[in-house]
């Protein structure tokens, strides 16, 4: 029993850094249209800057420093590459995000190489006792931060012009341009914010209790991926709902591993893309998504 | 021949009601036009009868088949073919192959032979590719049949779609604004062509139009539809004089909903 | 006269290929011919993925893990009974013919998740082929061998070698060993997928995914099956990473896990967007790049520059490669979306005569 709360907020914690992967992730698509597979190497890089610099500066500084690459990684991206195919394909778009995650993935998989590196963050391997049940201290900061990221970006989206203005574009781009809405600017703050989020994901899932940042982190990063199919490309809450979705059946299908041997070692890692094929046969847009008016 | 009747049909996007139990039968053989201004409901009444929403009651019969439970390619197949306001043609593709996916339907499917290029198949494409080159004459499409679809200029683009509707040899045939956007001459012509496609192939026609003067030249009889709610049914001639249709044209404010595409 | 040389042109070129293809085990050696095989089964592969990804629009990642499919099939159908891994010692013909048919089943089997997804959907869904292959290949050891693999087993043809030496074949004094006779089995292969995938464009089948990918409700509203098309698509290009696996697994000797992840998939995207997204051609040249160019630069590593060794942990050739690639991808889309194969289609009509401009029809 004090093992299935153990994993539940386990399962929350990794849950709400999905989240955050995937928040960033469908507001890049609601604001662009967007799929953007290089989010798993923007990620990766926010983690690495904090990994590569905290020895020096310390580790909120490096922090800074790892947020402020990731953002301006989605920025260049943005200006130079989605601003300028406009009016093209999904598929166009998403294959220039292929390209730039080869470039990128590339890159961040020769610099960490075998190692593990250290991040450098405060909580290290402290765990917190409470009514006979241990947690990670790392963990619950995750639960902390991604709860006021989330309820922060739930302010932008609702109180802010941008908000506004990026809500309006999802509706109809074209109709949003009409009505004076800047898409160009709309567009950028997308990519920043995705890019912030993204890197505060990448801090986090390199932290206990994962030992480090490994060039495996990536392909960790690509889990929200099925939380965002989970809870529907263009929704918000979806993402949050899918992220803690695939977080808990992710950490409980590691946590009963044992139980659940007769479907093989390394469940954990498989059970999020299992969850994401059970949904959509079940609805083909995902929990929140957007149905589809047209039936073809 | 055959009858479309369509019965006490209603689309509801969320609270706004696209269609209002509208209800219209279209004869054999004839030119019916539904009308209406902006919002009115009638790109929603024509993705209706080809199948692409499903209404959210009501129903639609080709004779005695109802056709509100299909999906639209078997809709396509029972006869009824359709163009939209915004050509939907292959930029890419040359006119003729355009032309030739009009006969989809027509072809037999046979992934296995045509994968291993069975003479056959060769066979049945010369077959089509002959019709399809005597549709393309008939609506005078012959000289740019080479010619990718996206070169062509905007009439002969609007004049390639409903070549391409007519090679899937319909018993119907669904347009959706035809003139939008062509000047007084081209208007005239495919005004003709359409009264061509009547007379010559014997093919029933309902058309979605704004051009109330294209409209009560060529139809025989006009549904007039407002906020989603049918006005008016009958004759053109009737049509000018009922006291409903000029106060939606004339007196009534325009429409600022946006009409779903 | 220069008219009919403008039509003679384009079919000389493809005999002299032929021929400098048919003749080159005579010259180049078992290095570059491996090579060259490794670039053929990729061929194979992208030439279905560009059916799925360039003519129907259905981006998808799940290519690596039906390259799995076939590879693990034709060893597990054509591999010797009794041995540790399974193995139902059929003739290998026959083994590879089934491991295409099995890859086809499974990308049926998928396809109610395929056929109802639009593109996009389907390019994050079908990551999870991926992982779940993973997951499959590691953990099923009585099949797969699970992390190690497996050996790929011997492609004899009515008692001949095809993957040996037996009975033994000289040519021009050359001995014709494993890879000189793979070479063709190789060549006979890919001009099959090329054919296949030319004729399947050209036809009925090709123009209806291509209008699915332009317009899902006008290829509808046309009398296509949407559903069924999309879920064709998948299935044919399925069987085609079927046949690029068994081939890859004669190509390699062994079958390993590692080798079908998602690195692959996204390779395989690679070739066909370099290539020209729904070109034939395209995919071929694409593959031959994306899959030779890590190998040429790795063999000459010592004599260009910026090139580091492997395991260096500088930039070394495989690392170069990727780099090249990904910025080739982007290039593609930004500056020349129908790739290569376009640039070709564009140089051939500025070397060719004058298409004379059409009088406006009325």
């Amino acid at each position: 029993m004090s093992n299935l709360v153990e994993l539940v907020i386990n399962g929350l914690s990794l849950g709400s850094i999905y989240a955050l992967i995937a928040l960033g992730f469908v507001v890049i698509f609601k604001a662009t249209e967007v799929v953007n597979f290089a989010h798993g190497s923007m990620l990766m890089l926010g983690a690495y800057v904090i990994a590569a610099t905290h020895g020096r500066i310390g580790f909120p500084a490096a922090v800074a420093a790892g947020l402020a690459t990731a953002a301006t990684v989605g920025l260049l991206i943005d200006r130079l590459l989605v601003s300028r195919l406009r009016r093209r394909s999904h598929t166009a778009l998403a294959i220039v995000t292929i390209g730039v995650d080869i470039v990128l993935g590339a890159e961040l998989a020769r610099r960490v190489g075998t190692e593990v590196l250290n991040m450098g963050d405060p909580w290290l391997d402290h765990t917190w006792r409470v009514a006979g049940f241990t947690f990670p201290v790392s963990r619950l900061a995750a639960i902390a931060v991604a709860l006021v990221l989330i309820v922060a970006f739930a302010a932008l989206v609702r109180y802010t012009d941008w908000g506004v203005a990026m809500r309006a574009a999802a509706e109809d781009a074209e109709a949003a341009s009409l009505m004076g809405i800047r898409l160009g600017r709309v567009s950028m703050v997308a990519w920043v914010v995705a890019g912030v989020l993204a890197a505060v994901a990448g801090l986090f899932l390199a932290t206990f209790p994962s030992p480090g940042l490994s060039a495996t982190a990536s392909t960790t990063a690509l889990r929200a991926f099925p939380a965002v199919v989970v809870g529907g490309m263009d929704s918000l809450s979806g993402a949050v709902v899918g992220g803690l979705v695939i977080g808990l059946a992710e950490t409980l299908a590691a946590g009963y591993s044992e139980q659940l041997l007769f479907l093989g070692r390394g469940l954990g890692d498989v059970a999020p893309y299992a969850v994401m094929i059970a949904v959509l046969l079940w609805r083909p847009t995902g929990l929140f998504g957007t149905r589809e008016l047209s039936r073809v | 021949m055959s009858t479309l009747r369509v019965d006490e049909v209603s689309v509801r996007f969320g609270a706004l009601v696209a269609l209002d139990a509208v209800s219209f039968t279209v004869e054999p053989g004839t030119v019916h036009a539904v009308i209406g201004p902006n919002g009115a409901g009638k790109s929603t009444c024509l993705n209706v009868l080809s199948g692409v929403y499903r209404p959210d009651a009501g129903r639609v019969y080709l004779d005695d088949r109802e056709l509100t439970r299909l999906r639209p390619h078997h809709i396509a197949r029972l006869g009824i073919a359709r163009t939209f306001q915004n050509i939907e043609v292959s930029g890419a593709e040359t006119v003729e192959d355009n032309l030739m996916l009009g006969r989809h339907h027509l072809m037999r499917p046979r992934l296995a032979a045509t994968a291993f290029g069975l003479p056959s198949v060769a066979r049945e494409e010369r077959r089509h590719r002959t019709r399809v080159r005597e549709i393309a004459d008939f609506l005078g499409l012959s000289a740019a049949l080479d010619r990718p679809a996206a070169l062509l200029p905007y009439g002969l683009r609007k004049r390639l779609e409903l070549a391409r509707a007519l090679a899937m040899e319909p018993r119907l045939l669904l347009l959706d604004e035809p003139v939008a956007g062509m000047d007084g001459a081209e208007t005239a012509e495919m005004a003709d062509v359409i009264l061509r496609v009547r007379t010559e192939l014997g093919v029933t026609v309902v058309l979605v139009e704004h051009d109330m003067g294209m409209v009560t030249r060529i139809a025989d009889r006009v549904t007039v539809l407002d906020f989603g709610r049918r006005i008016f049914d009958g004759s053109p001639a009737a049509m000018a004089a009922d006291p409903a249709v000029v106060e939606a044209y004339l007196g009534g404010a325009p429409s600022s909903t946006k009409e779903p595409a | 006269m220069s008219d009919r040389l403008n039509r003679l042109m384009p079919k000389a070129g493809w005999v002299a290929a032929v021929i400098v293809l048919l003749a080159l085990p005579l010259y180049v050696d078992g290095f570059w011919l491996s090579a060259g095989l490794v670039a053929m089964a990729a061929a194979v592969g992208a030439v279905g993925l560009t059916l799925l990804v360039g003519a129907a629009g259905q981006l998808s990642f799940a290519h690596a893990f039906f390259l799995a499919v076939g590879a693990y099939g034709y060893a597990c159908f054509s591999g010797e009974p009794g041995a540790a891994t399974l193995g139902l010692g059929l003739p290998p013909a026959l083994g590879a013919a089934l491991a295409i048919a099995v890859t086809g089943a499974l990308g049926l089997a998928f396809s109610p998740v395929a056929s109802r997804l639009r593109g996009i959907y389907l390019g994050v869904a079908s990551l999870s082929l991926v992982f779940v292959g993973q997951h499959l290949l590691h953990n099923l050891t009585g099949v797969t061998g699970g992390f190690n693999g497996r050996d790929t087993p011997m492609f004899t043809l009515a008692g001949f070698d095809v993957t040996g030496s037996e009975p033994p074949v000289t040519v021009a004094g050359v001995p014709f060993g494993a890879t000189e006779r793979l070479w063709y089995l190789g060549l006979v292969a890919l001009a099959g997928a090329g054919v296949i995938a030319r004729n399947l464009l050209r036809g009925r089948t090709g123009r209806a995914l291509r209008m699915v990918r332009d317009s899902e409700v006008a290829a509808a509203v046309l009398g296509v099956d949407v559903r069924r098309s999309k879920a064709t698509a998948f299935v044919v290009s399925s069987m085609f990473a079927g046949a690029a696996g068994v081939l890859s697994a004669l190509a390699l000797d062994r079958v390993v896990p590692d080798y079908f992840g998602l690195l692959l998939s996204v390779e395989f995207l690679a070739m066909i967007v370099i290539g020209g997204l729904g070109s034939v051609g395209g995919a071929v040249t694409g593959a031959a790049f994306v899959t030779l160019l890590p190998i040429v630069l790795a063999r000459y590593s010592g004599v260009l520059p910026l090139v580091a060794d492997a395991g260096s942990g500088g930039v070394d050739a495989a690392v170069l490669a990727r780099f090249c690639y990904g910025a080739a991808v982007v290039l593609v889309i930004l500056i020349q979306p129908d790739g290569l194969a376009g640039l070709g289609r564009r140089l051939r009509a500025r070397l060719g005569p004058a298409v004379p401009s059409l009088q406006e029809s009325t």
